[in-house]
């Protein structure tokens, strides 16, 4: 008796779990505990709003594990999640294996308006093949960080808009203070075999008219402009000694603030995030920081690499229409500026830039709006991991000194074509 | 007994024996045969699917990375092995001497085996840091070197700074097997062996190295299945970097995975599985285990 009653309590426990109620939404986002506490806060406001209840499933905070979590559900053709966060780069991935849901439909029946979005940011990572299948809830884009301070004391009036121009301060401030800290360097930047390395190559190739792919979209590593742009950040490790040896090794977002935050560097190439930890309490460079858009080469704008996260609707879904209304909160003006107020990210609209008390508070989005309004793209193609870590590979071997320049990117446009013909 | 068997019928011995296995074909056997199949398929998120056949191998055999991380991880299989084994045979010998402290010496031995790799592998990290690393540290003080060393910076560099921590790491599981093995050889033959007027060098090559012979193995066994699907300890330390030149056989099949390519990855997986397969046949063969 006793062991048919277990049996009944043990059934009944599965059905309870595995029943759904209709209309609820399931919401997948991850991130440091403070951001999914916000995005707890949120579904419970949208539900006071709407009276559609959303069930938070919480990942973990590392990107790739962010996008393992999410492939599983999708790619088994799971009711939920019915809405997720991603990185821009899987994007284009996700929307090839037709795992998003157009937005378009709901956006021509509503009026529903695209212009407040940055609209550069929509039209290189949200649209896919012509339709719209996601859309920017924050942007990131890489920063030059410099010390107002030393600037000052050595006569400087501006942060440099040229590299050129950057390597010459760099040197000459790098070579007095060496005297009194020997760990002193001129300029931090992401050099390590990982995704950040892609998005720093891709900024100095940018800055010096180059890309990674042509108007017609094909794959061109091997540009000139582009052997020229590897040639300078080898040297700037190996020639000018400016940037630490350990960069091609170890030298990632967080060892390169805290490199610039112990005072220990005068330029540093970051996203936004690094700007409220450099102005923290500990920080030995509080109150000393500038940002400035990045500098590029002679005559040449600079670029920042486009980062950032994106909602989008899960084809799978079993409750679009509610779905998509979260989506219209979640980028909504009311939302979008809480997030910049309550998390310092900053906002997919363009309008929250504009906006009097935000700029109270943080001065230096206006600057970042410039930054955003121009970025460049990696690539938003389906099997962008693998021409990522192709990428990745040969210019990390060419930070090491182990290849030089033009043979490296000629074979990383060999290899990348190949993984073209596995794909295409 | 016999009795008790014959009245519950063949049922009753099978039915001990059922739940090894199901759980031999539930968590070994599917996986693997599972993993096979994928291999066979063009399984990619964005494509449609498709029967290849033994196309995803043939790709593999034609991919000099492929090649290259086979040849990272088996170099790094049989150095790490063979100094592990070393090693941990000599850290055997002294804990099986009567030491003081003994209890507390083989204690001591197992905290490195006791750490996750995950976080053995930072604890490394912070170690070889070129900045503010203890290596580095160290060797200034020391006045081994002028400047601070980029120990990850080289391929080599890189390869023995991930040997120097994976030794580190599972010398102590090595250790502790053998202790075993040698607490289990009668004290009376060494009694005899040194009536007889024979040498420590002599008592070892007769009488520890044969009766050990089997304990070795398991341990040279594990250690070598364990060395070649080597994963955490590069992920976490150097990436693959520099330039790709530690991309471990692990590593390269989960980039596959993590670009939703799961029919290469499921052969690069199963590349894998053959080689430590094979590799585990040839060490019973040559140690004849199980033969008397």
């Amino acid at each position: 008796m006793k062991k048919i009653l277990f049996a009944l309590l043990m059934a009944s426990l599965l059905l309870v779990t595995c029943t759904r109620r209709e209309g609820k939404l399931t919401f997948m986002v991850g991130g440091a505990p403070s951001e999914v506490e916000f995005w707890e806060k949120l579904t419970e406001s949208f539900k006071e709003e709407t009276g559609i209840p959303v069930d938070l499933i919480r990942q973990p905070t590392d990107t790739d594990q962010r996008r393992q979590g999410l492939v599983i559900p999708l790619k088994s053709k799971q009711k939920d999640p019915d809405l997720f966060l991603m990185d821009v780069v899987w994007i284009g991935q996700f929307a090839a294996s037709k795992w998003l849901q157009p937005l378009d439909g709901y956006i021509r029946r509503e009026g529903f308006l695209l212009e407040p979005f940055f609209g550069r940011v929509l039209e290189s990572a949200d649209r896919y093949n012509g339709k719209l299948i996601a859309l920017p809830v924050y942007v990131d884009g890489g920063l030059l960080y410099y010390r107002r301070d030393l600037l000052q004391r050595f006569g400087y009036r501006a942060p440099p808009r040229s590299w050129p121009e950057l390597v010459r301060c760099a040197v000459k401030i790098q070579t007095t203070l060496r005297r009194e800290n020997p760990n002193f360097w001129g300029f931090g930047w992401q050099g390590a075999q990982y995704e950040g390395l892609v998005c720093n190559f891709l900024e100095f190739a940018a800055s010096n008219g180059g890309g990674f792919t042509t108007q017609e979209g094909k794959l061109c590593l091997n540009l000139p402009e582009n052997i020229e742009a590897l040639e300078f950040i080898v040297d700037l490790i190996h020639r000018y000694k400016i940037s630490p040896p350990n960069t091609y090794t170890e030298m990632k977002e967080e060892e390169v603030r805290s490199l610039f935050q112990s005072g220990n560097a005068l330029f540093e190439r970051n996203w936004p995030y690094a700007w409220s930890l450099h102005q923290s309490g500990g920080s030995a460079v509080k109150g000393k920081v500038g940002i400035a858009p990045l500098p590029g080469f002679a005559g040449k704008p600079g670029a920042s690499a486009l980062g950032g996260w994106h909602i989008g609707i899960s084809r799978y879904s079993d409750a679009p229409a509610q779905a998509w209304e979260f989506v219209k909160f979640v980028t909504s003006y009311k939302v979008q500026k809480e997030l910049v107020v309550g998390l310092g990210w900053n906002p997919g609209r363009v309008d929250i830039y504009d906006d009097q008390e935000v700029r109270g508070k943080i001065p230096h989005l206006q600057a970042l709006k410039g930054v955003f309004q121009t970025t460049v793209s990696r690539p938003n193609l389906p099997y962008y991991p693998q021409i990522s870590e192709v990428i990745q590979r040969w210019v990390n071997r060419a930070l090491a000194g182990k290849i030089g320049a033009k043979e490296a990117l000629d074979k990383a446009q060999k290899e990348a074509e190949k993984v073209v013909r596995a794909y295409e | 007994m016999n009795q008790g068997l014959k009245a519950k019928g063949l049922w009753g011995i099978y039915g001990f024996i059922l739940p090894l296995f199901l759980f031999i074909f539930g968590f070994i056997l599917f996986p693997v045969v599972g993993t096979f199949w994928t291999s066979l398929f063009r399984d990619v998120a964005f494509l449609p699917k498709r029967f290849l056949g033994l196309a995803n191998y043939i790709r593999l055999l034609k991919d000099p990375n492929f090649w290259r991380s086979a040849r990272f991880t088996l170099l790094f299989t049989f150095g790490s092995v063979a100094l592990e084994v070393a090693l941990g045979t000599i850290f055997a010998l002294l804990l099986n001497e009567k030491l003081p402290l003994r209890g507390w010496l083989r204690a001591a031995v197992l905290i490195p085996w006791a750490i996750p790799i995950a976080i053995s592998a930072r604890v490394w990290e912070l170690g070889y840091n070129y900045n503010y690393g203890l290596a580095n540290y160290l060797f200034l003080k020391l006045g081994i070197c002028s400047g601070p060393i980029n120990w990850l910076g080289s391929g080599t560099g890189a390869f023995l700074s991930l040997l120097l921590a994976d030794i580190w790491k599972t010398t102590p599981f090595v250790t502790i097997i053998l202790l075993a093995g040698l607490q289990a050889i009668p004290e009376e033959l060494y009694q005899q062996a040194k009536v007889d007027g024979t040498n420590f060098y002599q008592r070892f090559i007769k009488i520890t190295l044969p009766l050990l012979r089997p304990v070795l193995l398991v341990a040279i066994l594990f250690r070598t299945i364990d060395a070649l699907r080597i994963f955490d300890l590069v992920y976490v330390l150097t990436h693959g970097g520099p330039g790709g030149m530690t991309t471990s056989l692990s590593l390269y099949g989960y980039k596959f995975f993590l670009s939703s390519d799961f029919g290469y990855g499921s052969a690069v997986s199963v590349a894998c599985f053959l080689i430590a397969f094979s590799l585990s046949i040839l060490y019973l063969r040559v140690g004849k285990f199980g033969r008397n």
